[in-house]
């Protein structure tokens, strides 16, 4: 007989399987009455086997090494250009604030542009990161969850082990370019604070590419019950969004020929317009909330007229 | 050719007829092989073997003796009587001659 306590451990632990398994399962150890350590050790062997059955799954290598591995470090990159960048402002404007400073014209001037320049940097980002998401989605079911895991992993991956700047490295070691003098910190007292050091890039990096990446992810696997051309102008924009991304990541560039460096960057304004498709996705939500939330209140407006207009009919 | 925990499913599963679900299978297992048979690999193997077009699988009613929840019933294809025959052939050839079955002992 299972325990209360055990029988607890056992659901949770029941949560990681898919409702197909969960149901039997869970029916199965209710009718064989087995041990509350029976009960748990069953349940984890199963999500074990789960677990590492989509990692013999040769679609997931595909999809790791073709579409994840690539999405996942050029967001890492950009997240850490967007973090040193935040941080720099941040340690500027709260670390050494001055009251003073507010008399001054000029500085609600900088303050302005500075804040409409990152705020349109995160946006970017975590447009980028929906759109990485969304492409990620569209995955096979079978391979999404695998999926999803390697699309975490290999974020914070490439966060930690600081990917772009080896890849800088090898680049120039392998094109035999001579290291330069090292220069000098210019950031030191910002690096030397630990919340913009340790915690800060981690910040950034949950709100605006693991949020908005697992939202697109969500989007990308519910697309199929849009209808075609929508997902097809979705699919396409999000792809060549993700396209985009390799010439605003330091490094990647390199590894392209001039001449397409240089056509890149001669059309990157052109192409720049399809990084905010998720926004004009958000905003078809919105409108289509917008418009119901606008019917029901014409509805009741035109209600509550007819009432008082019966009431006033009544009165004469 | 099917694996060893593939023929004893397929063979549980033939035995128990309408019966054959998750809890009765591994309850057959168990008493023939005298071993415990993990739900993990009942289910993976299941699933193994309907990939294969070896059993079908669908979700029956739930019971009361079961908590509410649903059993995951099985049915052999003709596929699977026919991988399991094969199988057992195999091994009754393989086995002839063996001190096991003629009750010799080697040394």
């Amino acid at each position: 007989m299972i325990s209360p306590k055990s029988w607890a451990v056992a659901l949770w632990l029941s949560r990681s399987l898919c409702q197909a398994d969960r149901e039997p399962v869970l029916g199965d150890l209710t009718e064989s009455g087995e041990s509350g350590g029976g009960a748990i050790a069953d349940i984890l062997g199963l999500v074990v086997r789960r677990w590492t059955t989509g990692l013999f799954d040769m679609r997931v290598w595909f999809a790791v090494g073709s579409l994840i591995l690539p999405i996942s470090y050029l967001l890492s990159a950009i997240a850490q250009n967007t973090a040193g960048i935040g941080a720099v402002y941040s340690w500027m404007y709260l670390n050494n604030w001055d009251w003073a400073l507010t008399r001054n014209p000029g500085f609600w001037h900088v303050l302005r542009e500075t804040a409409i320049y990152y705020g349109i940097a995160c946006l970017v980002l975590a447009c980028w990161s929906w759109s990485g998401g969304f492409l990620i989605g569209r995955l096979p079911n079978a391979t999404l969850r695998a999926s999803r895991i390697a699309f975490i992993v290999l974020l914070a991956a490439s966060f930690l082990v600081d990917v772009r700047g080896r890849l800088i490295q090898f680049w120039t070691s392998s094109h035999g370019v001579p290291l330069g003098p090292a220069l000098p910190d210019v950031h030191a007292p910002i690096t030397a604070n630990v919340f913009y050091h340790l915690f800060f890039p981690w910040i950034v990096l949950a709100m605006l590419v693991i949020l908005p990446g697992f939202s697109g992810i969500w989007h990308g696997n519910r697309s199929l019950v849009l209808e075609r051309k929508i997902r097809v102008v979705l699919a396409t924009a999000a792809t060549i969004s993700v396209l985009i991304l390799l010439i605003h990541v330091p490094g990647v560039e390199l590894l392209f020929g001039a001449a397409v460096r240089e056509w890149l960057w001669r059309n990157r304004s052109a192409m720049q317009v399809l990084h905010y498709c998720p926004v004009g996705r958000c905003s078809m939500w919105l409108r289509m909330a917008s418009g119901v939330i606008g019917g029901v209140t014409l509805l009741w407006c035109n209600k509550r007229g007819d009432r008082k207009g019966d009431r006033q009919c009544v009165k004469r | 050719m099917i694996g060893e925990f593939e023929y004893l499913i397929l063979s549980s599963a033939t035995r128990l007829g309408v019966d054959a679900y998750g809890a009765s299978i591994r309850s057959e297992i168990e008493k023939a092989t005298g071993r415990k048979c993990s739900i993990g690999a009942l289910y993976t193997t299941l699933d193994r073997l309907e990939v294969k077009g070896f059993v079908t699988t669908w979700m029956g009613e739930p019971t009361r003796e079961r908590g509410g929840r649903s059993k995951r019933l099985v049915q052999v294809t003709a596929t699977g009587v026919k991988e399991a025959s094969d199988f057992f052939r195999a091994i009754s050839r393989i086995s002839k001659g063996a001190s096991w079955t003629t009750n010799r002992t080697t040394r």
